[in-house]
């Protein structure tokens, strides 16, 4: 029974670190059907900046994590500008934006790795001590980082449902031409929505690297979980990669105890596999009709 | 002369006179790093077929030829099979896997094809680097099912070694000429017939296409069928070329390298692909001073096409000639809006 708690705990912490960079891919998909390839790499350059901020600069955490949360931020409305925007109208925008981000990517990892050279850092941002409730052993890093996802989800779900700018992504994913003739700025959201989800790449990041370290590709993994979580949940559903993020943890942590971590990233592919093939549009995912 | 003929001739033509390279210039540099762009051309060429003019955006290419590669040198390095042999068996490997995949994403559209694609290639990568157990134990130490990390080396070869002696690389210049211009006329034969007709109209009106009695289902088996047989054949030929088959043609980076070559050429395009290639060997072999800031320049190129040329090269030059020769009537119709 202890091991079973303990499992669940371990993976409730790695579902909570992959909800919070997932809510952001989905967030993306859904408001501009983009699937944004670079988003590891965002995640790697948060990381690496509040590393920069609390080691290099000597900032206190709370500045330092704002600061590559800014960043990542105006990482994604520069993304949006130069690269997404000219190409918004086109018929392939799906396909182009894939090939452009991964451009993207590749850029900001060499970047990274110029700066920061190919050692693995430590991420400076830890909670020392742990607390054994009821037989599970919980380090307070873990209830950290569990209790500033479910923050920061629940400050999402609030934006998004209760807020005039909320409205308008929500809008803006159900009709774009419809959202448009009522008067929402799809450019604005579109910037705003890429800026949300570079910032929570930058948290999820400095989560991430807080129980493992630094490395310039370290994005890379992290972003193909996030789509796998997206894609068992349907590309662009919020609430669903949130469900499917925690799922995904626990089965993660539950896959690591039985058959060791060797397959484990192996299996959660094929996991994905059958379930494209079963559910083209994901379990909570939407059937879209297709336009003539 | 028909569009059709015209492209077979210019393969022909293109192929004399890069059979006279190893003659004029007998650098060995230049004559291997030709080898290797005649492999990657017949890979974009072939996954062009798919992409560009089926309109799915397969990622599977580099698995493709990850399977023909692992086939032969498996083949060679187990049974002791002989390359003539192990080349097309791994050709035809890639043919079955490549249409179960097509069977796989039958029902999936646009980037959902690239994530299931590009997790079948990880979940082989995956499964090959991580397999540490030992399947027999070779003087040079454990050798894993798949060859794990260290992959397969000294499968056999073509046997020009023993034929040509130290100028051997010549016969794989030439065999890899042979190859590329195979898969270029497939491909050119492929696109200017009624079959590439019915790849085209399901990629630009699937609805439209499936009204006028185009069975989906049939021609994406063939699509992905068709193309993948010179991928394979290109993977085993690489093994057979480098000696050397590792995970490493799972990387990301040789991806990126490949699909950049199809989107700086031209998507959808019957030379943009060849052309690509070449211009991104050339830009490669230029940017090999920059050492690590390499990777950026690749990253710039590849941004800058997609959005200044979605069309690319071959794509912008279609435009301009078509503008030119539209210029006499006023009332000339614009040019149609892209449609790769």
């Amino acid at each position: 029974m202890d091991v079973f708690l303990q499992i669940i705990a371990s993976g409730l912490t790695l579902g909570a670190m992959y909800a919070i960079s997932t809510a952001g891919l989905a967030l993306v998909f859904g408001a501009m059907n983009m699937l944004n390839m670079s988003h590891g790499a965002i995640l790697a350059l948060g990381g690496y900046l509040s590393y920069f901020a609390l080691t290099g600069l000597g900032l206190p955490p709370p500045v330092g994590i704002t600061f590559a949360v800014l960043v990542c931020a105006a990482v994604g409305v520069v993304i949006y500008s130069i690269v997404a925007r000219p190409m918004l109208q086109s018929d392939n925008f799906e396909t182009r934006i894939f090939i452009a981000t991964i451009g993207v990517g590749v850029i900001l990892e060499s970047i990274i790795l110029e700066a920061f050279g190919p050692q693995p850092k430590p991420q400076p941002v830890s909670v020392p001590g742990s607390l054994t409730w009821g037989g599970v052993y919980l380090p307070y890093q873990n209830l950290m980082i569990l209790g500033v996802a479910v923050l920061i989800m629940a400050a999402l779900g609030f934006a998004l449902q209760k807020t005039r700018i909320g409205r308008a992504i929500r809008a803006t994913a159900q009709n774009r031409d419809a959202a448009q003739l009522m008067g929402v700025r799809i450019g604005v959201v579109y910037a705003l929505v890429l800026a949300i989800s570079g910032g929570l790449a930058a948290v999820s990041d400095i989560t991430i690297s807080s129980l493992s370290s630094l490395l310039p590709n370290m994005g890379a993994d992290p972003m193909l979980k996030a789509f796998i979580i997206c894609v068992v949940a349907g590309l662009g559903s919020v609430p669903g990669s949130v469900i499917a993020a925690l799922f995904i943890g626990v089965i993660e942590a539950v896959v690591q105890y039985i058959f060791g971590v060797r397959f484990n990233f192996a299996l959660l592919l094929i996991l994905v596999i059958m379930v494209l093939i079963w559910r083209p549009h994901g379990v909570f995912g939407r059937v879209q009709g297709v336009r003539l | 002369m028909t569009a059709r003929r015209r492209d077979l001739f210019l393969c022909l033509i293109f192929a004399g006179f890069a059979a006279i390279l190893p003659v004029v210039s007998g650098v060995r540099y230049t004559v291997t790093q030709t080898t290797f762009f005649f492999i990657w051309a017949t890979v974009v060429v072939q996954w062009n077929l798919v992409f560009g003019i089926g309109g799915i955006f397969s990622l599977a290419q580099m698995a493709l030829f990850a399977v023909g590669a692992y086939t032969a040198a498996m083949l060679g390095y187990y049974f002791g099979t002989s390359m003539i042999l192990a080349i097309p068996a791994g050709a035809l490997l890639a043919v079955i896997f490549s249409v179960a995949l097509g069977l796989a994403c039958l029902r999936l559209r646009g980037p959902y094809v690239a994530l299931l694609t590009l997790c079948v290639a990880q979940v082989m990568y995956l499964m090959i680097v991580n397999d540490t157990d030992c399947f027999t134990n070779p003087p040079a130490g454990c050798m894993p099912l798949m060859g794990g990390v260290r992959g397969f080396s000294r499968f056999g070869d073509l046997g020009f070694r023993e034929l040509l002696g130290p100028a051997f690389y010549v016969g794989h210049y030439y065999v890899g000429l042979a190859m590329l211009t195979l898969a270029m006329i497939a491909s050119v034969v492929v696109i200017r017939s009624p079959m590439g007709l019915a790849f085209q109209a399901l990629r630009d009106n699937p609805v439209y296409a499936a009204a006028r009695g185009i069975d989906r289902f049939k021609y994406q088996l063939w699509i992905f069928g068709l193309s993948s047989f010179f991928t394979g054949l290109a993977g085993a030929f690489y093994a057979v070329n480098t000696g050397v088959v590792g995970p490493v043609v799972f990387s990301f980076s040789h991806l990126l390298f490949l699909l950049s070559m199809i989107i700086i050429g031209g998507v959808g395009t019957i030379w943009g692909p060849i052309v690509g290639a070449l211009l991104l060997m050339f830009a490669d072999e230029a940017m090999r001073e920059l050492g690590d800031l390499r990777d950026i320049g690749m990253g710039l190129i590849l941004v800058g096409c997609v959005v200044l040329m979605p069309r690319g090269v071959v794509g912008l030059f279609e435009d301009l000639t078509r503008r030119r020769a539209a210029q006499p009537a006023r009332n000339a119709p614009l040019p149609t809006k892209e449609s790769a």
